[in-house]
């Protein structure tokens, strides 16, 4: 299990951060979807699901029963991404957290939203996928992989 | 001592493990849910010393006897969201398997089965309504009660199908203390309905809870009509209802006897209701007649069918649904006595039922005390499995939603968990 460090739970929690969640269902078709609401609970990615017969919902399930796979990618304001690989490790469709969470988010998104669940995605792997830090990471483990144009320019560095 | 020591069932069926390799397709948790209805669950004492009645959801009127003298919660939240509808089940000198355990491992609540930890669990939680009172000092816990997303209310606790004795179902021990000639059940009067109305005001103040009003009651026979009587009953217990909540139309699942197109029309016109069950029980004519031979006498496998498509009619397509007991069709010593033999027939005879619109709740037949089949053997699991996957199938095949049914406003029928990937 993967550790989330504090400096990543501070860029989830700021509002102008884009976390996106991949699920594939039992036939392995992807899909991809925003959830602003995902943030860090003890070591675990949390979000809320308000749609009981969204396909992300759905997905989440499939993984849960069968110990698939997800992956979360977070686009901070400064542009550095993060890359998650987790499973599902929880899902909480009733009892006093649920409805405490149900409250919250009528107080934000109005009182019409309703609430299909609480999902938790136990995090395995976690890796910052910026492209400055790929940058530097391809050039210290491939430093051919490249055009030749490129090399020339870095030829000191080979 | 286990049980298996004395009546070996592990070596004459497949292992909880092995149904898994042979199905890939069961979810592992959705399984051990079917296996847990169908062996039962005992709680340790430390399982008993973490129930907190003034937390978790304990029914001191419950209406099911058997399970034992020590409080337990009525149902477990398993970690997929989804439920198990069973609370502590005590062991008999004719329980046939060892049922699973449920027990404390690092101060963590856990389903057991010889040793292996295989799920974490929670109990469910209390209704904020349940320590309340009526303004005519009715306790509320005794007009309504709940499961983790539905509310529920039962407006007769008498089933008249057991009026002649032995014709109520063989399998049934709901309301078995009102089964005496001379005992019509509680009362229904004006204060009632109004505690009804009452109840219900005080339940809707815990906002998201309930994603449902659920009815049930044993069976009426009384009116100009059969079930006309059992009509009305619904209806007024529904108006009291609608003066708490405020909506034209709202998610009613009701679970009634087999009524007439004219007494649907009549429920779907002068109430809320959108969706309709009445359980056929057993999905084959000549065992009908021998597990249920009230409804067999007074109403009729084939009829019963009938007035099921007639709802379809009236609420549409995937707004009916039709109970079963899943493995009671191999009771002994009319049942099937081949696993394959029942399987295939049962699931013919859905997928004829479905062709017309009609959806399937699968309850997984358990023996409990109060039923005439207390003492039976319920099949393997591996039967309980196939029957959930092919009722899922059967359900795809014929284009039908199962939402009014589903894991969050029932939570009792493995086929229709099957649905929240589909």
């Amino acid at each position: 299990m993967a550790i989330i460090s504090d400096e990543l739970k501070r860029i989830l929690d700021e509002p102008e951060t884009l976390k996106a969640i991949a699920t594939n269902d039992r036939e392995g078709i992807p899909h991809i979807v925003f959830k602003g609401t995902l943030h860090v609970e003890g070591n675990d990615f949390v979000f809320y699901d308000l749609l009981q017969s969204s396909t992300n919902n759905k997905n989440l399930v499939n993984a849960i029963w069968f110990d698939q796979k997800v992956a979360i990618n977070i686009l901070s304001k400064d542009k550095r991404s993060f890359h998650i690989v987790g499973t599902p490790s929880k899902s909480i469709t009733a009892g006093k957290e649920f409805e405490k969470v149900y409250e919250k988010i009528q107080t934000r998104f109005g009182e019409e939203t309703d609430l299909n669940a609480i999902w938790f995605i136990a995090p395995e792997t976690i890796k910052e996928v910026s492209y400055e830090t790929r940058k530097q990471e391809e050039r210290e483990k491939f430093p051919i992989l490249a055009h030749l144009d490129q090399i020339t320019i870095r030829r000191n560095e080979l | 001592m286990s049980i298996n020591n004395r009546t070996k069932w592990r070596d004459m069926e497949l292992s909880y493990k092995q149904v898994l390799e042979k199905y890939p397709d069961i979810p592992p948790i959705v399984a051990l849910k079917i296996d847990v209805s169908r062996r039962g669950i005992a709680y340790t004492d430390a399982a008993f010393e973490k129930v907190n009645p003034d937390k978790h959801h304990v029914e001191p009127f419950n209406y099911m006897i058997g399970h034992g003298k020590q409080i337990s919660p009525i149902g477990l939240f398993l970690r997929d969201g989804s439920v198990i509808c069973q609370g502590h089940q005590e062991v008999y000198n004719w329980t046939y398997r060892d049922p699973y355990v449920l027990d404390v491992v690092d101060d963590k609540l856990v389903i057991v089965d010889e040793d292996k930890i295989y799920e974490e669990v929670r109990f469910w939680e209390k209704p904020d309504f349940y320590d309340k009172y009526t303004s005519n000092g009715t306790p509320m816990r005794e007009i309504a009660s709940a499961r983790p997303q539905r509310l529920t209310i039962a407006p007769a606790t008498k089933c008249h199908f057991w009026d002649v004795p032995k014709e109520g179902c063989k399998y049934c021990a709901l309301f078995s203390a009102h089964r005496s000639c001379n005992d019509d059940g509680d009362i229904r009067d004006d204060k009632w309905f109004e505690d009804v109305t009452e109840t219900v005001q005080e339940a809707l103040k815990q906002k998201g809870r309930y994603a449902s009003f659920h009815m049930t009651a044993g069976s009426t026979l009384s009116g100009k009509e059969i079930f006309d009587d059992e009509v009305d009953l619904y209806i007024k217990t529904l108006h009291a209802a609608e003066k708490a909540i405020d909506a034209k139309k709202f998610p009613v699942k009701l679970v009634a006897s087999a009524f007439s197109k004219k007494q649907l029309q009549r429920m779907y016109e002068e109430t809320a209701i959108t969706t309709y069950t009445t359980d056929l029980e057993v999905l084959n004519k000549d065992l009908f007649g021998w597990v249920c031979p009230g409804k067999a006498r007074l109403v009729g496998y084939e009829e019963w069918k009938k007035r099921l498509y007639d709802a379809v009619d009236i609420f549409g397509r995937g707004n009916v649904d039709c109970g079963i007991v899943g493995g009671v069709e191999t009771a002994q010593p009319n049942g099937f006595s081949d696993e394959g033999e029942a399987l295939k027939n049962i699931l013919a005879e859905a997928e004829e039922i479905a062709s017309h619109g009609i959806s399937f709740a699968d309850c997984v037949w358990n023996t409990l005390p109060g039923a005439i089949f207390m003492k039976q053997k319920t099949p393997s699991l591996e039967y309980y499995v196939r029957l959930a996957l092919g009722l899922a199938e059967v359900r795809r095949k014929n284009g039908l939603n199962i939402y009014t049914d589903d894991y969050r406003r029932c939570g009792n029928h493995p086929n229709t968990d099957l649905a929240r990937i589909d």
